[in-house]
């Protein structure tokens, strides 16, 4: 049996993606591996919808469209938070997590 | 019908006080108008519901609605439960028909009598406005059905009053005077309303005419009575001016003339006794009480009648002859005779309401208080004023046949029946009465009038009418009601008051002539010549004259009272005030509240993903909450 067929092997990858991309987020003080780590956990979730998809329901296109959707939201989110990161580093000179600490206090 | 009397009576001089207020600046000069005009109807209305009961048959009748109730629960817990309701509503019985009466009538020439008074005021508006305002609750107190709706009334009485005396409060004595009357009533009223309270936890009713003698002992162990009774005589002493209370009531004559005429002599005054006859079933029930409000009252009556004969004040005179006057009536009742004490609180309402605008009618002419200013300015060629003065001082003394002397001869011998103590205070009263009277009357008709320093004021005919009218009414009325209590009329007021027929006792009487001839002749011959009187006043020196002046040393008391108790335990009250409520209570509440705050703030440590773990931890949580939720149910 081709593990590609099984929807086990999907969700461990799933999985992983998932548990990378919190590891990534908690452990990681820069903020555009943070942003890559985000990144691995939406795909995470997409990847999830594709494989449901693919193995449980009967329409075909469900869990595609909801994926472009999410690709989307990601591309979107990411513009937004990379300037953010932009403006940060023009403002601190670094692009550590720990620096921007402003509202602390 | 009567009901229709009965709210014009009691709706028309409130309608009278919106009407004055909310009149527009361009008409406030209409205001006069409309209190007289609306205080004649409510004077009207009772009349004609007088008319209607004269033969006194279907009495009392009551026109109640409940008013509110209360569960078993909220109440005192040890008790026995009744049923807890209360009415509103008015009560009609001859006892307040009468008396309803005597407070229309009164108000409608006084009234009529201020228009003349007040013409040059400014505020007239506020005056009239004010005066309306206290007929109203004044009716409302006499149409009361229960204790707790006299209360209320009877704190808005109160109000006017305080209102009225302190109607000129740009003059510091009036502000002050005003001040005083209000919290000493205030003093009073906690009492009162205390004994309100009690009586209806412990009876279960406070109406009127459930309060019966026979009910109420059989209910009720004697010493609660007997508290119950002291207690709701504390109001009764604060507003009828009884001893120690007395003091608001001289110091009161700051207001105007016409309200002292009104308020301050013949109704508002006058409640605390109505009250007394009103739920004599709960003084009588007590025989303690009974005594308590027979010594008072003659304290009061010495107390008035002493101080009334230093003073130079004509209104003070009157004023502490009020005092004096209230203290017999409550003699009266201390002694068992309501009826007695209400027929002299209406005979005096008449003469003493007419001997203050007496005292008006001069002192709007010579613009002074002072008797022997007025004596030297011409007292004594005013006729008007001077006959009704003399009309009033007669009934005042008791003279035959005018209305004092028949409601005071009953007072006499009430008291006579009593005990030899009271009757002997009251014939010292009627004693100093009659001295302070012709000391007065001899002042003002003795004195040569040196010279007329005040121009007339231009009066028109119809101030002089309103100014001359009130007198020569009021002085007629208080000729003809004291004759109601003689065989003449057939002892019509005391039959109406459910009291037995008195004949003429030959010993009082003699009595009576004999301390009006001794008063008389005593203040003849200190006063036949005021000027060396008051030169000789003047001179002397001695101890008494010093006691007199500072009033028996009873300001002086209070004053004491006030500096070192009131004060001392009021800022024992603030410290404990800062120290433990402020301190304790309020402060640490809000340390604990900003240690927690603290505390709780080392969360935010400013680390990205320090908060982000929390959101992890947070969502996790929810998520194992829920599959363990589901999972529990399947």
């Amino acid at each position: 049996m081709n593990l590609s067929d099984s929807l086990q092997s999907y969700f461990f990858i799933s999985a992983a993606l998932l548990g990378l991309g919190v590891f990534g987020l908690l452990m990681r003080r820069n903020l555009v591996a943070m942003l890559i780590s985000l990144e691995l956990i939406l795909n995470s979730a997409s990847l999830n919808f594709v494989a449901l998809n693919r193995f449980c329901l009967a329409d075909k296109s469900l869990g595609q469209v909801f994926t472009v959707f999410i690709v989307a939201l990601a591309a979107a989110e990411v513009c937004i938070a990379l300037s953010l990161v932009l403006w940060l580093y023009r403002k601190k000179e670094s692009i550590n997590v720990e620096d921007a600490n402003e509202l602390k206090n | 019908m009567d009901l229709d009397l009965l709210w014009t009576i009691q709706l028309s001089p409130l309608l009278a006080f919106l009407l004055i207020t909310l009149l527009p600046k361009a008409l406030k000069k209409t205001a006069p108008m409309v209190g007289i005009g609306l205080a004649l109807a409510a004077a009207l209305a009772s009349l004609k519901l007088f008319s209607l009961h004269a033969d006194g048959a279907g009495m009392p009748q009551e026109y109640m609605r409940p008013w509110f109730e209360i569960s078993r629960q909220s109440l005192w817990p040890f008790v026995e439960i009744q049923n807890y309701s209360l009415s509103v509503g008015f009560l009609v019985d001859r006892l307040n028909l009468l008396m309803i009466m005597v407070v229309t009538t009164i108000t409608f020439f006084v009234q009529l009598f201020s228009f003349y008074y007040m013409a040059q005021d400014e505020s007239r508006g506020r005056y009239f406005g004010f005066l309306s305002f206290f007929s109203f609750a004044m009716t409302g107190l006499v149409l009361s059905s229960n204790l707790l709706q006299t209360f209320l009334f009877w704190e808005l009485v109160g109000l006017t009053s305080y209102l009225l005396i302190g109607f000129w409060y740009q003059k510091p004595a009036a502000a002050d005077a005003a001040r005083k009357a209000f919290v000493i009533n205030r003093l009073a009223d906690l009492g009162f309303y205390l004994g309100i309270l009690l009586l209806f936890i412990l009876f279960g009713t406070v109406d009127f005419l459930k309060l019966e003698q026979n009910v109420l002992t059989q209910t009720l162990p004697a010493s609660t009575l007997t508290i119950l009774g002291l207690l709701v005589f504390t109001g009764v002493m604060g507003k009828s001016a009884q001893f120690p209370f007395h003091v608001w009531l001289p110091d009161a004559m700051e207001g105007p003339t016409p309200v002292s005429a009104l308020i301050h002599s013949a109704t508002m005054v006058a409640a605390g006794v109505f009250l007394l006859a009103r739920a004599f079933g709960l003084f009588a029930s007590s025989q303690t009480t009974l005594l308590v409000i027979l010594i008072v009252g003659s304290l009061t009556a010495v107390t008035g009648a002493v101080l009334a004969t230093v003073q130079r004040d004509i209104k003070r005179i009157l004023a502490y002859s009020t005092v004096s006057q209230l203290g017999l009536m409550v003699m009266a009742v201390g002694a068992g005779s309501a009826v007695a004490g209400m027929f002299h609180l209406t005979t005096h309402a008449y003469f003493k309401s007419l001997l203050f605008l007496t005292a008006g009618a001069f002192i709007h002419r010579f613009h002074t208080n002072d008797i022997f200013e007025i004596a030297c300015g011409g007292g004594k060629k005013e006729l008007l004023p001077l006959g009704a003065l003399l009309l009033g001082l007669a009934s005042l003394c008791g003279v035959f046949p005018f209305a004092g002397f028949f409601s005071k001869d009953m007072i006499l011998e009430v008291l006579r029946e009593r005990g030899v103590i009271f009757y002997g205070i009251s014939i010292l009263v009627s004693f100093l009465t009659v001295y302070y009277s012709s000391r007065l009357l001899f002042v003002i008709l003795f004195s040569p009038a040196r010279e007329t320093r005040h121009g007339k004021h231009h009066e028109t005919w119809v101030s002089q009418i309103s100014g001359s009218v009130p007198l020569v009414m009021l002085g007629a009325i208080s000729v003809i009601v004291g004759l109601q209590g003689t065989s003449v009329f057939d002892f019509k007021i005391l039959r109406w008051l459910g009291g037995h027929e008195t004949h003429l006792n030959i010993q009082i009487l003699w009595t009576t002539t004999a301390l009006i001839v001794g008063g008389a002749l005593t203040a003849f011959f200190l006063f036949r010549d005021p000027a060396l009187a008051e030169k000789r006043l003047r001179e002397d020196q001695g101890i008494l004259r010093r006691v007199l002046e500072r009033k028996l040393f009873i300001d002086d008391v209070y004053q004491f009272l006030v500096k070192k108790v009131v004060l001392k335990l009021a800022s024992l009250l603030d410290w404990f005030d800062r120290a433990f409520v402020n301190g304790v209570l309020v402060n640490r509440t809000s340390y604990l509240i900003l240690g927690v705050g603290r505390w709780l703030s080392r969360v935010q440590t400013g680390f990205l993903q320090d908060y982000l773990t929390w959101a992890l931890t947070a969502g996790l949580a929810v998520l194992f909450w829920t599959i363990h939720l589901s999972s529990g149910k399947l």
